[in-house]
């Protein structure tokens, strides 16, 4: 029988707010709908969706930090609703961009405090916080003041925080968020060796890099509104929309981009204008081949010129804007 | 990664212990990071018990008035940091993303709480005993222990009964922001009125009578309260104290009970409300 | 147009702190809340002079209008210091908000006084409920047609000038110091608590705490408030030999000479927290 880790049947949660202040009446926000997501002991999954898809907040419900409206969430085999403690003895969490701790004390010093926490021997805390150091490549920076610290640093640091408990579950939310190519390499291949090490660990992981997501994730569910909108493995994702084309296309610049929207059997469209080079990008999902000569027509007409044509393979985050309707970022 | 070694969980009590110190060791080496404080927190407020004393003196007050002065500026240390230290603490910890990361934690609220409360203590016992040095040295007050046990019971379970009060207050954080902060900006004067930091609260009865004596069982309430007037009456006998030193006493204790039970009920009633409400780590209340 | 910068940021900074005052409540409990501390906190005198009174002491009435209008003022002394202090720390480490202003092209100074003017507003109210309620129940003898209102309008503006000043000087500290040490600002009204003759005359100051009262504006301040409201007069307040004119002479060019230290010291402290990186730092523990 499949062991799940995490384990949500028809998960909803609402925000009562009010819009303007002093008025009464307050509107209901729907942060999560009828949320269902299985993800088994051992896995890593990813959960992606653009700004307030409800990723922070199933993560929340899932941490026991909020309660659920309606539904029921089980985190490691115990309801969230009723079985807060024995959650937590067997979870931790990391989220991108914060700080924890307190900046006054040293690294090391605010990680042995957390590590009391979770009850851990202190000589046993230190010895694992020193070689956790080494691997994050912090050993530098033990006795530096945690508020000296660069942000990749600091994240470096959190992430230590929350795998030195070794958590059967671990949340992370957004982990290289704000990183630079190399933080963020090192944090995705201790995660990658993390799991590797021992085959019950599991990780929940939201990004907003898809690269990220494909690399690292066994499946991902792309939430958007609220609302789950598909859950498989990436490769399986990909195939949803394998049987359409992506297509992309480099023209000069041009103002307008209308008409290539209403151009039959485009699934969907982006672009990109780049006023450097004068170009634009422009993105299609077909749902036939046969539309490429439309598309390719229609560039004259828009006074424009072909720079490049590519026929892609369906990325994650065509699947993405395929469900979704637009891009991560929102910006296209 | 494999970690070499594992370690075993450790029992309820002990792995709240571990909390406790673990919470109190960033307040107790804090101080020593940022020693200003030891000038800020101690010899700025021996001005302004300085300031009450001169009152009294040019009243042309009965000597143990001062003394009465010394002993409410010492337990102000304390009645600060249970609201300051303590309980609007949590309001910071939230706003900082560190109270989120207790509340994922598998100990009790409780022990959060205690280790501030400890770390803070250290603080507060240095600004105590500072202020009464200065009163002993700087104003000549003579301060004789008649009643040593008696002292001792009677501080520690105003301690007590005083964090344990602070616990419940603290829960008020996990909900509101500013609105519990502003609550603990109003129980400052208006407690040390009631309270009589700076005069006996027996006097409210000699002032009003019977409506003044009521309001001094009502201000009883608040431990610090009893524990003031039995700490002055160890000291100075029990001329001007409010009830037999024995019933303070055991008032106290009544009271340490009630508030530790109450403690721990309202902290996981909030923290319950605040999940329910989607308050628990919401920032910039 | 550095001028109508300047107005737009002093307009904008004021709506701010007014909202940060003011937004946590509805206007009912925010009236409450700003009365019922100021009025706690002269009550604590009203008891101490009661009790003492009662017991066979001081009796002078004067010496208690004298220790209550001067507290009811010293409000704005403490408020002010507090809340410059207060702006420093919590748009530093809560908001975080301080390095971007900082950056801004705005006249930072500019900004800490319209922060600074919203906690005057409620500390006016404060001011005047808690005077109100001295003449109506407590027998203060507030004669308001006897009142040179010109000399107390030009009296409160100059020594506003002067409280604010104090201020500026404590947020270019505040740069540097750490966010427990609210002690700071408590300290510094706790000098001007304790030598400025606001609770009781300094003339029963030793000679030294005497000659520093004398140099402080603060002193010369409540003394000309209490002459022009002709409240607590007929008190030794070893200053009697200087007369209304002088002591606003004397006043007026503490203030400037007492300005002219603080923007130095604003600048000092600025200038050292650059340097030392501490413009965005964070300290809570």
């Amino acid at each position: 029988m499949t062991k799940y880790a995490v384990e949500t049947s028809d998960l909803c949660r609402d925000f009562k707010v009010r819009q303007v202040k002093g008025e009464s009446k307050k509107s209901t926000v729907h942060a999560l709908e009828n949320a269902n997501i299985q993800i088994k002991e051992g896995e890593l999954f990813g959960l992606l969706g653009p700004n307030g898809a409800g990723k922070t907040t199933l993560i929340k419900i899932l941490c026991t930090l909020l309660l659920p409206s309606s539904g029921t969430a089980k985190v490691m085999g115990h309801d969230v609703n009723t079985h807060c403690q024995d959650i937590r003895q067997k979870i931790n969490m990391v989220s991108g961009g914060e700080t924890s701790g307190y900046g006054l004390l040293t690294v090391r010093e605010n990680l042995w405090m957390f590590s009391q926490f979770y009850g851990m021997p202190s000589k046993l805390a230190k010895r694992r916080i020193d070689n956790m150091l080494e691997i994050m490549d912090l050993s530098d920076k033990k006795d530096a003041k945690v508020r000296t610290l660069s942000t990749g640093q600091r994240q470096k640091a959190n992430m230590i925080r929350g795998f030195m408990t070794d958590p059967d579950l671990i949340f992370l939310d957004e982990p290289t968020l704000g990183l630079d190519v190399n933080a963020s390499r090192l944090i995705r291949d201790f995660i990658h060796k993390w799991m590797k090490d021992k085959p019950s660990r599991t990780v929940l992981l939201t990004t907003h890099y898809m690269v990220e997501a494909e690399e690292l994730c066994d499946r991902v569910a792309i939430i958007d509104n609220g609302k789950v909108l598909a859950c498989d493995t990436p490769h399986n994702l990909k195939k949803l929309i394998s049987k359409e084309s992506a297509l992309k296309l480099q023209i000069k610049q041009i103002a307008d981009v209308k008409p290539f929207e209403s151009i039959p059997g485009v699934r969907n469209f982006s672009f990109k204008h780049d006023p450097t080079t004068g170009t634009t990008d422009l993105k299609f999902i077909l749902e036939d081949e046969a539309i490429v000569a439309d598309i390719i027509s229609e560039i004259p007409k828009c006074g424009s010129k072909i720079i490049s044509v590519e026929k892609t393979e369906p990325t994650l985050e065509d699947v993405f804007v395929a469900l979704v309707g637009r891009g991560l970022h929102g910006d296209e | 990664m494999k970690f070499e070694e594992e370690y075993e969980k450790p029992s309820w009590m002990v792995m709240n212990m571990r909390t406790a110190f673990g919470r109190a060791y960033p307040r107790i080496i804090g101080v020593n990071r940022e020693p200003s404080w030891v000038f800020f927190d101690t010899f700025f407020p021996i001005l302004a018990i300085a300031a009450y004393i001169y009152v009294y003196t040019a009243l042309q007050a009965p000597p143990q008035y001062l003394g009465y002065v010394v002993i409410g500026g010492a337990m102000t240390a304390y009645w600060m940091n249970v609201l300051w230290g303590m309980a609007a603490q949590l309001y910071w910890e939230k706003e900082m993303g560190n109270l989120e990361l207790y509340m994922v934690a598998p100990i009790s609220r409780m022990a959060i709480m205690a280790g501030m409360a400890i770390g803070g203590m250290f603080t507060s016992t240095v600004r105590a005993v500072t202020t009464i040095l200065a009163g002993v040295f700087i104003f000549g007050i003579t301060l004789t222990l008649e009643e040593p046990l008696m002292f001792i019971g009677i501080f520690i379970f105003t301690m007590t009964a005083l964090y344990g009060m602070g616990m419940m207050f603290a829960s008020l954080y996990m909900m509101w922001g500013r609105e519990a902060w502003h609550m603990s900006n109003l129980l400052t004067e208006p407690i040390y009125l009631v309270s009589g930091f700076y005069f006996p609260v027996k006097g409210f009865q000699f002032l009003m009578g019977d409506p003044g004596f009521w309001l001094a069982v009502g201000a009883s309430i608040i431990p610090v309260t009893l524990g003031l007037d039995g700490m002055r009456q160890c000291f100075f006998g029990p001329g001007d104290g409010f009830l037999p030193l024995w019933v303070e006493l055991v008032c106290l204790i009544i009271l340490t009970v009630i508030f530790l039970i109450l403690a721990r009920f309202s902290l996981s009633y909030m923290e319950n409300l605040a999940k329910k409400e989607g308050r628990l780590t919401l920032k910039w209340q | 147009m550095a001028m109508s910068m300047n107005r737009r940021v002093f307009k904008w900074s004021t709506w701010l702190g007014w909202q940060l005052e003011s937004n946590w409540t509805d206007p009912f409990p925010f009236i409450i809340y700003s009365i019922a501390k100021p009025i706690a906190g002269s009550l604590i005198l009203v008891v101490m002079y009661s009790i003492i009174a009662g017991i066979g002491g001081q009796t002078d009435i004067g010496l208690f209008h004298y220790m209550y209008v001067s507290n009811a003022f010293f409000m704005f002394v403490a408020q002010v210091l507090f809340g410059i202090t207060w702006v420093i720390h919590d748009d530093r480490e809560h908001y975080r908000t301080l390095k971007y202003l900082y950056i801004s092209p705005s006249n930072f100074f500019v900004y800490m006084m319209g922060r600074t003017i919203s906690k005057l507003l409620v500390t006016t109210l404060a001011v005047i409920v808690t005077m109100a309620f001295g003449v109506f129940f407590l027998g203060v003898p507030l004669d308001i047609l006897g009142v040179n209102w010109l000399l107390f309008i030009v009296v409160m503006f100059i020594g506003l000038a002067c409280v604010m000043s104090f201020g500026l000087a404590l947020a270019g500290l505040s740069f540097l110091t750490a966010k427990h040490s609210m002690g700071m600002n408590e300290g510094v009204a706790g000098i001007f608590y304790m030598f400025c003759g606001v609770i009781f005359p300094i003339s029963i100051l030793p000679a030294w705490g005497i000659s520093l009262a004398k140099v402080l504006p603060v002193t010369y301040w409540l003394e000309l408030i209490r002459r022009t409201l002709d409240l607590g007069v007929g008190i030794d307040t070893a200053l009697a030999g200087i007369s209304t004119v002088d002591s606003l002479w004397i006043l007026s060019i503490s203030t400037i000479v007492f300005a002219i230290i603080s923007v130095g010291i604003f600048k000092l402290g600025d200038y050292v927290a650059r340097s030392r990186g501490l413009i965005d730092m964070t300290t809570a523990y």
